[in-house]
């Protein structure tokens, strides 16, 4: 019996046959307390059509999946001597001494006229407001703490601590909060954008200087705490940020620049225009930093501090640097969000978005801002997907579940993210190799 | 103005209640190959690490004379001001930034002591693009001095150890330093690499002006290489002198080599 279970066919199957049980279990229809067992007869017994091309039960249907499953991972294992040295060849190819991934500027292009003409291209309000609030600010997020978790290699669990510094910036600065804005006067949203930047910023310098110096898991917990911290002080604060009822109306910015003259209203469309030409300013100015000193020096204390620190690079300066960095995109956007929904609300902010975020970046492939991007994307739109058109029993927490699942699987197969960067690819590739200072062993000294 | 390039005055290093370092004096003239031997646990690795400002000694000091030619104190100073100030090291266990090529590990080293513009980093000003330049240039020498230009794209994890003693020293030379501090380069390398590397370290010493402080287990480099020694055991020095010296002083051969007649072949452990 057990040499049965240790032959690789049979094993391999099995594997297979659970992980589709486990996905007709998923998505099969909810159970309920009066009738427990009923999710679990729903998601077998169900009548269910294979593709339109005859009616029959649900478990046939993810039999014949596992069966696919099954044969698609034996092609792949009879093609994997070539596949799988892929990674030795992460490490070997050299590059020209240049070292820069070639500008692919044909592709940058269709992806920019792309995003110009898709309020265009998808014309409908659904996917309007989701194009501005679901994808184009989360993007823009991502963007941010890629610099800090994959650049810098720091965990931050609160980065949306930052996010709602920038709207709570926005809301004081127009005159929107109990307290009165400074100078008591109302400003346009636009002034409050540098402004939002600079505070979120210097919170990021407050919040990094005595906490960077923590490693590792001390740091996330700090990150994590000063998050909670944020939103428990937005929420209690009642005097000072309207407490859990929210700011009050925030105006919608107006532009005008000599002949350029325009109001910004409820609709999405001109927010996504103005979320676009800053992330576009962003994206340039992350990836130019990703190939410059800076970019280098994080890289090297990522890799090992106590070397970095040998060639005179000092690891608490560049570390907060990144925290600030990575801040200012969350800033900018919570100046949208703020202006474009009119008011502020603390339950926004909450450690789930923080996760959320967090997700976005590990999906695309930390430290790839081309990865981060192209995943926030794709997570983003799907998610909206589902609220768009919901399939049968499907409910908003569902998500966190496929979430969870895709996550899950991308660690295994694809631990370094959708579209790695080459650097953390090797460093993924060299630890599994017991190659590398993953540890912090502070000295020299072989134990 | 010294030409002293260290001087260390009464260091003792305790951690808890093991004493590491017990007051230990030593210095180092400017443009000399200096070596300090000792058995396992004689607490080398620790003067190194005292030196480079990674542990803070208890009592005692520790000064170094830096470019301008101004005597610093290096006790108090965090390991990265150390590092500016003029001292580079090796590691015993070789420590490169292994995900990035020979190129860029040389290249971090060349731009860390150079101001960081965030500003122009981002905009990519004309500072930045010639600070830039100079880097790439210096990178280019070095991996030619030490000999590892052909190398230059290679992962450094995929190096050869003998190789990887190169690219630190490369580094290390990087970033322009006064002395450059080489714990057991040679541990892991084969006797051809072994030679180069003499020669290299001797290279280092002639045309860069950069003085040496070494620890080595073996003998042979030791004795080919340094002008003066230092032999620590338990925590003290117990001996100075020329290499010639040395191998004759009974309380290091007793101590240290062993009391047979082969000593100088002979490698501790």
């Amino acid at each position: 019996m057990r040499a049965f279970f240790r032959n690789p066919f049979v094993r391999r199957f099995s594997l297979c046959f659970l992980v589709v049980e486990l996905v007709a279990l998923m998505t099969g229809p909810p159970g309920s307390t009066q009738a427990p067992t009923a999710g679990f007869r729903g998601s077998f017994f169900e009548a269910s059509s294979f593709y339109g091309l005859f009616r029959t039960q649900r478990w046939v249907v993810f039999f014949a999946l596992a069966i696919i499953m099954f044969l698609v991972w034996s092609g792949w294992l009879n093609k994997g001597a070539s596949i799988r040295s892929t990674a030795t060849k992460a490490l070997a190819v050299p590059r020209a001494v240049t070292q820069r991934r070639p500008v692919r500027w044909s592709l940058i292009g269709v992806a920019l006229i792309v995003a110009l003409l898709l309020p265009r291209i998808v014309n409908d309000a659904f996917w309007h407001s989701a194009m501005t609030e679901q994808i184009g600010v989360f993007v823009l997020l991502a963007t941010g703490l890629n610099v800090v978790v994959g650049f810098a290699g720091l965990l931050d669990l609160g980065y949306v601590a930052f996010y709602a510094i920038g709207a709570y910036t926005t809301a004081w600065m127009t005159g929107s909060l109990p307290t009165p804005a400074p100078f008591h006067g109302h400003f346009d949203p636009f002034v409050a954008i540098p402004v939002a930047i600079v505070i979120v910023m210097v919170a990021g310098i407050l919040l990094g200087a005595p906490t960077l110096r923590l490693r590792g898991d001390y740091l996330a917990i700090v990150t994590l705490g000063f998050g909670e911290i944020v939103t428990i002080f937005a929420n209690n604060l009642y005097g000072i940020t309207g407490g859990s009822q929210g700011s009050g109306p925030i105006p919608h910015p107006v532009l005008h620049i000599g002949p350029l003259h325009y109001v910004w209203s409820l609709k999405p469309v001109p927010y996504y225009y103005l979320l676009l030409v800053f992330l576009v300013i962003f994206l340039v100015a992350f990836s130019l930093l990703e190939h410059s000193r800076i970019g280098r020096a994080w890289t090297a204390i990522r890799e090992d501090e106590v070397a970095a620190e040998s060639v005179g690079i000092n690891p608490l300066k560049y570390k907060v640097m990144a925290f600030a960095i990575g801040a200012s995109t969350a800033g900018f956007a919570g100046v949208v969000t703020a202006s474009q929904s009119n008011n502020v609300f603390p339950s926004s902010f909450t450690l789930q978005s923080s996760i959320n975020i967090l997700v976005l970046v590990i999906f695309g492939g930390m430290g790839s801002i081309f990865g981060v991007v192209v995943g926030a994307i794709i997570i983003q739109v799907a998610y909206s997907y589902l609220l768009h058109t919901p399939p049968q029993g499907y409910q908003s927490a569902d998500l966190y579940m496929y979430l969870g699942a895709l996550l899950v699987v991308m660690m295994i197969f694809r631990p370094s993210g959708l579209i790695p960067s080459r650097r953390r690819k090797r460093e993924i590739v060299l630890s599994e190799a017991g190659e590398g200072h993953m540890d912090e062993v502070l000295t020299g000294d072989t134990p | 103005m010294s030409d002293l390039i260290f001087n260390v005055d009464n260091v003792t290093l305790r951690f808890g209640g093991v004493v590491s370092l017990n007051n230990v004096s030593l210095h180092q003239k400017r443009g000399e190959i200096l070596a300090v031997i000792g058995p396992n646990g004689a607490g080398k690795t620790s003067l190194f690490n005292s030196l480079t400002g990674v542990y803070q000694p208890q009592e005692g000091s520790i000064s170094f004379t830096d470019r301008e030619g101004k005597v610093i104190s290096i006790i108090g100073k965090k390991a990265h001001r150390v590092a500016s100030a003029g001292v580079a090291r090796t590691f015993q266990a070789s420590r490169m930034f292994s995900a990035l090529t020979t190129y860029e590990n040389v290249k971090i080293g060349a731009e860390s002591h150079r101001g960081i513009g965030v500003i122009g980093a981002m905009v990519k000003g004309p500072r930045t693009r010639r600070g830039e330049r100079r880097s790439d240039q210096r990178t280019e020498e070095l991996l030619k001095f030490v000999g590892l230009y052909d190398k230059a794209n290679v992962i450094s994890s995929s190096l050869s150890y003998g190789d990887r003693r190169r690219l630190e020293i490369a580094r290390g030379l990087a970033t322009d330093p006064q002395v450059l501090l080489l714990d057991e380069p040679a541990a892991g390398t084969n006797p051809a690499e072994k030679i180069q590397l003499t020669s290299l370290i001797r290279k280092v010493r002639d045309e860069m002006g950069v003085s040496i402080l070494l620890i080595e287990h073996d003998m042979k480099l030791v004795m080919a290489l340094a002008e003066r020694l230092y032999v620590l055991n338990f925590g003290s020095v117990i001996a100075e002198g020329s290499p010639d010296a040395i191998r004759s002083n009974p309380v290091v051969i007793e101590a240290y080599l062993g009391s047979s007649d082969d000593e100088s072949e002979k490698s501790p452990s």
